[in-house]
């Protein structure tokens, strides 16, 4: 490659470099902000289907404990087991899957404190519990039971699932305010090449204006005024590389249109 | 004037700070590839490109004109600072347009005045990038290339001549080319005895190679939101009193000291004032300190005291204590202090000793020339006959001081900031020494000052590094014959 045509070239290449790799990280940044967005997305939806889970388990649970304890209906014992396990295991999933486990502390205890409270009313029923009053049917002891200490639980276990539920939003804000860090990331880079880039843009054009265009500019006049009025072919200033050339070549054939006239 | 030569050697400097990016991403990369890796390393190839650009097409010069070296250098400057603020602007966090210019000039002028409310949350790679920026900056940024680089050759005389200035250049019996390598030399030198003190002294090598750097360089910028004041121990604070007041001597000086030569620190007047006036102000507001039961034990006070009076007139700004909180007397000599500052030839900015020592000479010859109207009176700075066209100047430029602070004061107030906040955040930028007092305290930084403030103060902190006049006359370039 030729002296001018190689600077030309490596002058256009850096640009190219310069978008390319601008390019690349915005990629790399937006990919992440893409990725971060897919994340929260994936966990919310997850959450939400956790804490569905869980709260469908309880208020199954809920539904045979009605039974079990307002009407005496034992049939319903197992299905109380079985709803507690389900709410349990639905626990555990959610605690292995949670990023940020403070959420499940209140979730877990309440779940603990139901566990403890249907064992032991399935295992010694409502009369071990409560000590029925002079003339009240041992029956209505389950009744009361559920009023006063289970449906307190209960709804301690649901509004801590409830809270589950949103703590996806609550671990929103910080997520965001990095998501919004990583576009940022991904747009300056793009405007700082862009700002290197225009002053590159103005380098070139500024050296190929005063090494190639003006020193040509500059040719031309003087060819002209040789043709013209024969006046000396004198150009002036730094030549370089081809335009040097040319300039030696019209020198030369100046002198030699000059001899021949001679 | 060739403009072509100018972009030429403004690319060079460019290369030079692409090379310490690429280092700080190397840094970045070791510790782990945090955060800071991808903007170090792009903002290392947008500055190699932006650097490299013009040496394609302008060949080497050798013969550079005054002219051309005055826009060179101002010009690197300038450039210096806008490609410094890649590295912070690509990485975000707190730093907006503003943020990342102020970040950058405060640096590169090293005032070490900061906008970050937690230093901590940065990379160790963009923490480095601060510091390195910094310490290029303490040297000079064209000196530092100067030096470093090779195929500069004659034209390194005349950037040189420009970048340094006449006082700056007095106490040196060489030629230009040695003198900046002796500028290196010490520079370089210091900056490794106080790291590996530093290191002994307790701390890790990454805070203490940034420490060292950032006392050599008198900047003040740290790795630790409270500053200093985070070690809390009495050799670190001894190590950096020792790095600061050194940094703040002309560095031919202390090569002169070092090498065993006649003309050393001990028969300079200028190092005699300066020492003196530390020593005296450290001690006054030891004083106060212990008087005012703000510290129980007299060591105590003298401990703060004098590394608080030492980093202000070295213009360096680090922190051991919140000095918002000390006696007004305290608080009046530390302003004194940050707006005299330390000698010529050193890495420091402000009025200098120098020029105070002759103003007060120039005060004396004034009143015996009143009592005896016929008297030849010549003043005289360490032996020699001081020309009248350099007391001219030394007035110009402490009137010219004077009105910029307070200009900066009055734009400040403009702008509803108290008028302490404005004062001192004005004398602070001006002199490159960083905290002031108010809502600018050695604890306290700038975010919370509007744009504008910010803005107005890193004009002043390129006018305090580049002696007012340098950049004063890039503006009238046009008239220059």
């Amino acid at each position: 490659m030729t002296g001018m045509r190689k600077r030309v070239t490596v002058g256009f290449l850096s640009i190219v470099c310069l978008l390319f790799f601008s390019g690349m990280v915005s990629f790399l940044e937006l990919s992440h902000l893409s990725r971060d967005t897919g994340e929260i997305l994936k966990a919310n939806r997850r959450n939400i289907e956790l804490a569905k889970e869980m709260l469908d388990a309880a208020h199954e649970q809920n539904i045979a404990l009605i039974h079990r304890s307002v009407f005496g209906d034992r049939s319903y014992d197992s299905l109380c087991r079985a709803c507690m396990e389900r709410l349990e295991n639905t626990l555990l999933v959610a605690q292995n899957e949670a990023l940020e486990k403070s959420f499940l502390d209140s979730l877990a205890f309440a779940t603990t404190e139901l566990r403890l409270l249907t064992d032991n009313y399935l295992a010694f029923g409502s009369g071990d519990i409560l000590s029925p009053a002079v003339g009240q049917p041992v029956d209505s002891l389950g009744r009361v039971w559920y009023g006063g200490q289970y449906e307190k639980v209960y709804s301690q276990l649901t509004s801590a699932i409830k809270s589950y539920m949103t703590s996806t939003q609550s671990s929103l804000a910080p997520r965001a305010e990095q998501m919004k860090k990583n576009a940022y990331r991904a747009v300056t880079p793009v405007l700082i090449s862009l700002a290197v880039m225009i002053a590159i843009v103005l380098m070139l054009y500024y050296f190929m204006s005063i090494y190639c265009v003006k020193p040509i500019e500059r040719m031309n006049r003087e060819l002209g005024n040789f043709l013209t009025y024969r006046t000396p072919f004198v150009v002036k200033g730094d030549l370089k590389d081809e335009v040097l050339e040319l300039k030696e070549k019209i020198e030369l054939l100046v002198k030699q249109s000059r001899q021949t006239k001679a | 004037m060739r403009v072509d030569v100018v972009l030429r050697y403004v690319g060079v400097v460019m290369l030079f700070f692409a090379f310490f990016m690429l280092l700080s991403a190397g840094i970045s990369y070791v510790s782990g590839m945090d955060s800071a890796f991808y903007p170090l390393l792009l903002s290392a190839l947008l500055t190699a490109l932006l650097g490299a650009f013009p040496l394609i097409f302008v060949g080497k010069c050798d013969q550079i004109t005054n002219k051309e070296g005055f826009c060179i250098v101002v010009g690197a400057w300038l450039v210096a600072c806008v490609v410094s603020m890649f590295p912070y602007l690509i990485w975000g966090g707190e730093f907006s347009l503003v943020n990342a210019w102020f970040e950058s000039v405060s640096g590169l002028t090293t005032t070490g005045a900061t906008i970050l409310n937690d230093v901590e949350a940065l990379p160790r790679g963009l923490l480095f990038w601060r510091m390195a920026s910094t310490w290029i900056g303490g040297m000079g940024v064209v000196m530092f290339a100067l030096v470093v680089l090779p195929s500069i050759g004659r034209s390194r005389m005349m950037l040189s001549n420009v970048e340094l200035s006449t006082m700056a250049k007095d106490n040196y019996r060489y030629r230009s080319q040695i003198v900046v390598r002796i500028l290196l030399v010490v520079y370089i030198g210091l900056t490794a005895v106080s790291t590996v003190l530093l290191k002994l002294a307790g701390m890790n090598w990454f805070d203490a190679l940034c420490h060292a750097m950032s006392a050599c360089a008198t900047s003040g910028f740290s790795t630790k939101n409270v500053s200093v004041a985070y070690f809390n121990s009495p050799a670190i604070d001894t190590i950096l009193i020792f790095t600061m007041i050194t940094a703040g001597i002309h560095f031919g000086l202390i090569y002169a000291t070092v090498t065993g030569k006649r003309n050393n620190i001990f028969r300079s007047e200028v190092t005699r004032w300066y020492l003196g006036m530390l020593l005296a102000g450290g001690v006054l507001i030891a004083i106060s300190l212990y008087a005012a039961d703000i510290y129980p034990t007299l060591a105590t006070s003298f401990r703060h005291a004098m590394f608080q009076f030492a980093t202000l007139v070295s213009t360096t700004g680090f922190a051991t204590a919140d000095s918002n909180t000390w006696t007004s007397f305290a608080i009046i000599l530390l302003i004194f202090g940050s707006l005299v500052c330390a000698c010529a030839g050193s890495t420091a900015g402000g009025i200098k000793v120098n020029r105070l020592v002759l103003a007060a000479k120039m005060l004396r010859a004034r009143l015996q020339q009143q009592q005896h109207p016929n008297a030849v009176i010549r003043i005289r700075l360490d032996g020699m006959i001081q020309e009248s066209e350099v007391l001219y100047s030394v007035m110009v430029f402490i009137v010219t001081y004077l009105m910029l602070v307070l200009a900066g004061t009055i734009f400040g107030t403009m702008l509803g900031i108290d008028l302490t906040t404005s004062f001192t955040g004005s004398v602070a930028s001006i002199g490159n020494v960083g905290p002031g007092f108010g809502e600018v305290g050695s604890m306290d930084n700038f975010s919370a000052l509007p744009a504008a403030f910010k803005v107005s103060n890193t004009l002043l902190m390129l006018l305090g590094r580049l002696e007012i006049f340098g950049l004063i006359q890039i503006f009238f370039m046009k008239w220059w014959k």
